[in-house]
């Protein structure tokens, strides 16, 4: 397992254990902030554990060209982890506290920081997946050219 | 890896950089209005992160990865596979055409009916591939 799957993979445990922690918090009735943490909870599940360990799955399982085999580990998929876990840890910590400082700019930036840094996140790991998905005959013709 | 799975885990990436892109747009709305129509995209974002990334994804995964059979086509008949690719895609256009027009009673119920017969497709393919080569002892 290379090193960046087992990266995405123990960052999804942790998403997972500190989405389940916050769905018991949410049940308590001293904390009457349910509403709150509800996109929070379900972005740490479907974002930052399914999402994420698909992700590192993949990159370790798909096939890689011929020539890329060599390559220890991709740019891509460290900027892809980066990108998305930075960007997934602003949204949580700010996502709860946007309808009491709504139209601060510093809310505003951090907010936009987050979102732009999980799309990139997923479009680099795109980027880096998209070209292995071949078909098998295209596949042969492409190993048989080198 | 089958063609089959080659198209369908495409369009899982595809609808993965559009439902991210949405939830962005979402959580900045959250911030700052942008315009009151991007709530409408709530429940596009929820239908293209279930069943057009995560299930369609797996599905696609699963028919490429699972054991092949040792005897035959390796995983079953490609036709039925073709099928349930273009019947889970086109459930889900369905779907999605049906959460803006709200005045068809009809688009949602259909779009459901072909995902279902899609995945069922999908489990008849599988079934049998759930298996391990190694006997028991």
């Amino acid at each position: 397992m290379p090193p960046i799957t087992r990266w995405f993979i123990k960052a999804g445990i942790l998403w997972f254990i500190t989405g389940m922690i916050l769905a018991f918090l949410a049940e308590l009735p001293l904390l009457s902030a349910g509403s709150l943490l509800l996109p929070v909870y379900w972005h740490m599940l479907v974002v930052g554990w399914i999402t994420q360990i698909i992700m590192g799955v993949s990159i370790w399982m798909f096939p890689r060209k011929k020539r890329d085999r060599l390559k220890k580990q991709s740019v891509r998929t460290v900027v892809s982890f980066v990108f998305l876990n930075s960007g997934l840890v602003l949204r949580f910590l700010c996502e709860p506290f946007i309808p009491m400082f709504r139209g601060e700019s510093m809310i505003t930036l951090i907010v936009i920081a987050s979102s732009l840094l999980q799309v990139l996140g997923i479009l680099f790991y795109i980027a880096e997946i998209w070209p292995r998905l071949q078909p098998k005959s295209s596949r042969k013709k492409t190993s048989g050219g080198h | 890896m089958p063609a089959q799975s080659v198209w369908m885990i495409r369009l899982s990436l595809v609808y993965l950089a559009i439902t991210i892109s949405m939830g962005g747009l979402l959580l900045i709305h959250k911030a700052i209005s942008i315009h009151p129509a991007v709530w409408g995209l709530l429940p596009v974002h929820f239908e293209l992160a279930i069943w057009g990334w995560m299930v369609q994804f797996v599905m696609g995964t699963a028919y490429w990865m699972f054991p092949r059979f040792l005897k035959g086509e390796p995983r079953g008949n490609s036709n039925i596979a073709t099928l349930m690719a273009t019947l889970f895609n086109g459930g889900l256009f369905l779907l999605l055409i049906s959460i803006f027009d709200v005045y068809s009673s009809f688009l949602a119920p259909a779009g459901r009916g072909l995902l279902l017969i899609s995945v069922t497709l999908f489990a008849a393919l599988i079934w049998n591939r759930v298996v391990s080569y190694r006997k028991r002892t």
